[in-house]
């Protein structure tokens, strides 16, 4: 399959279950390695990146928002959100951090654990944390898979709103796209093959 | 705070079983190593103590031949005027039988040893005295002190009784004296005159017609630690003798070495109880990253390197071994004061003599946390060795 993407695009990658479609979110996000072809991200074939570099890359050009939130439980919000900026060790303050999690409504949690948290705010936290450090793409995996249907277009609101704001690449996978309305592209995953725009239309 | 230093802290503080785990087996280990040390050691330096106080003083003179011809006097006179010595004093040995009638029958004791002491300087160059736990020390020359073990053997001796001693003097004639026993001597740990029988020096020499002879002096100092320089300043003084000095340790060489070995052996069994700990915190680090493992896949998809994961596990185990190393350290140091304030003795023998082994606290205190950080490297290892995806799906 070969698709591309634009800077600033609101993609969705839609399917049934099994598709591949988180398969190739991890292959875009350095996950998982492609057995042939290149991912270019910035003009860079991430596939010829060692271990470290790829680490470094992701850290930097790459920002993730899993199904289950996926927070550490040892660390407070702040502390999640912070994360990503500490393992870049670049110098950084907890502004940045604060301003994003007022920014996801949860200014007042900020000193809690990860684990005494709703799942709604735990993915809210997640996603402040998916944007710390700027990053070139954001990766959603079924960002709204495991909430309940009024979290759910929170959330979605949420990331469409930050999308607008920060101008950055989002592509997000779900098997469920009309939360997300209107978006840029749609890139559809069936019998291995990606197509754009939800019409499954089989090439000739 | 170094995020994978804060990161390793609460990751480890939020699993409080295992961390005490962790930190007990650390704590144990290094336990191990104390106790060994206080009971063994404090066995060894209790032996030495006790040679030292009744039989060799710091410093124990003989001569290369059987008896020092010079005369004692002169030479305590000389040995006294150094300024580390605090008292010494001669020594004469034989070996003699004891006759003694008991509840009107005739026992017989042979090959026993008998020490000749001179009474005032031995009570300042030697403890034996304070051994004697029923009547009184040697204090006229037909007085005698009797071992318990020798009491023993001739049938139940009480102060007061007269006991026949005869010893084979210098030309090979039986030579006989009456005694009455004086006191009833005791030590624990038998280190002291338990075997033996103690009469006037003077009194032996006579029996033995070597006046003036003795085959030791034994001297005491003051500061204990000065005795191979009084050892060596002796020795250079007296080049034309055959004078032989040495330390109680060099004294008692023959009786020591066998012992040493044993604490050899016996620490070495610690430090493996040592590294049985580490394997310990090899099995309980191994729980702690299977337990992280979904956590190690996040950090490592938003961008945490191998390296970063391998310190954040290896500083897990420089704090086990810390706070392992300081507890193990303190409880170690409580059971030494334990053992030093109650004196500590098993079934009434000779007290330990306990000392605060600084040197051996560090190295056993620094050994356990190099341990514990090399029992974490491989756990370390193996965090580095998950792939995010795989370790993202662990529950």
């Amino acid at each position: 399959m070969s698709f591309s993407i634009e800077k600033g695009e609101m993609v969705l990658i839609v399917g049934s279950s099994g598709s591949g479609k988180s398969t190739l979110l991890n292959m875009i996000g350095l996950l998982d390695r492609p057995t042939e072809g290149s991912i270019l991200i910035d003009g860079v074939d991430t596939t010829t990146l060692n271990d470290g570099a790829v680490s470094t890359f992701r850290n930097r050009k790459l920002g993730f928002i899993f199904q289950f939130s996926n927070l550490l439980t040892d660390l407070s919000v702040l502390e999640n959100i912070l994360l990503p900026l500490q393992i870049s060790g670049e110098p950084h303050t907890e502004d940045d951090a604060r301003k994003l999690l007022s920014a996801v409504g949860l200014d007042s949690q900020a000193s809690k654990r990860a684990n005494k948290i709703s799942g709604g705010q735990a993915q809210r936290v997640a996603i402040a944390r998916g944007l710390i450090n700027k990053p070139s793409i954001v990766l959603a995996d079924e960002p709204t898979g495991n909430l309940d249907s009024v979290t759910s277009a929170k959330i979605v609101q949420l990331i469409k709103s930050m999308a607008k704001k920060l101008n950055q690449t989002f592509i997000i996978v779900t098997h469920d796209r009309r939360h997300f309305g209107d978006v840029d592209k749609i890139i559809t995953i069936k019998d291995g093959q990606a197509f754009e725009g939800e019409q499954m239309e089989v090439p000739a | 705070m170094e995020y994978r230093l804060r990161l390793a802290k609460k990751m480890l503080f939020n699993k409080k079983g295992s961390l005490i785990g962790a930190i007990l087996a650390v704590t144990i280990g290094i336990l191990v190593i104390h106790v060994n040390f206080v009971i063994f050691q404090g066995l060894y330096d209790a032996i030495v103590r006790d040679i030292g106080d009744y039989t060799t003083g710091d410093v124990l003179i003989t001569d290369e031949a059987d008896y020092i011809q010079r005369s004692d006097l002169s030479l305590i006179h000389w040995l006294e005027r150094i300024p580390y010595v605090e008292a010494a004093a001669p020594r004469l040995s034989a070996q003699g039988e004891l006759d003694v009638m008991t509840n009107g029958r005739l026992i017989e004791e042979t090959r026993v040893p008998v020490v000749g002491v001179d009474p005032l300087r031995d009570i300042q160059a030697s403890t034996v005295y304070k051994t004697v736990s029923d009547g009184r020390y040697v204090f006229s020359r037909n007085s005698i002190v009797l071992g318990f073990a020798l009491v023993a053997d001739l049938g139940g001796v009480r102060v007061g009784d007269s006991v026949k001693l005869t010893i084979v003097d210098r030309w090979g004639q039986d030579q006989t004296k009456w005694f009455t026993v004086s006191g009833l001597a005791r030590s624990p740990g038998g280190q002291g005159f338990d075997y033996s029988a103690v009469i006037h020096i003077d009194t032996l020499r006579d029996l033995l017609k070597r006046n003036g002879n003795s085959d030791s002096i034994m001297v005491k100092l003051n500061d204990p630690t000065k005795a191979e320089e009084v050892r060596d300043f002796f020795l250079r003084s007296f080049p034309n003798d055959d004078f032989v000095a040495e330390t109680v340790e060099e004294a008692s060489e023959a009786q020591l070495s066998g012992f040493r070995s044993g604490i050899a052996l016996i620490n070495l069994i610690g430090y493996f109880g040592m590294m049985s700990s580490a394997f310990a915190i090899v099995t309980i680090q191994m729980m702690l990253v299977n337990g992280k493992t979904r956590e190690i896949g996040v950090m490592r998809s938003i961008g945490a390197r191998r390296k970063d994961i391998l310190i954040i596990f290896i500083f897990q185990g420089m704090i086990i071994g810390a706070i392992g190393a300081g507890v193990g350290t303190a409880t170690g140091l409580g059971y030494t004061f334990y053992a030093k304030e109650t004196k500590m003795s098993f079934n009434g023998s000779l007290a330990l003599e306990v000392t605060y082994n600084w040197e051996k606290i560090s190295q056993t205190a620094l050994l356990s946390f190099i341990l514990a950080i090399a029992a974490s490297l491989y756990p370390s290892f193996r965090a580095t060795r998950l792939l995010p995806v795989e370790a993202m799906r662990t529950v």
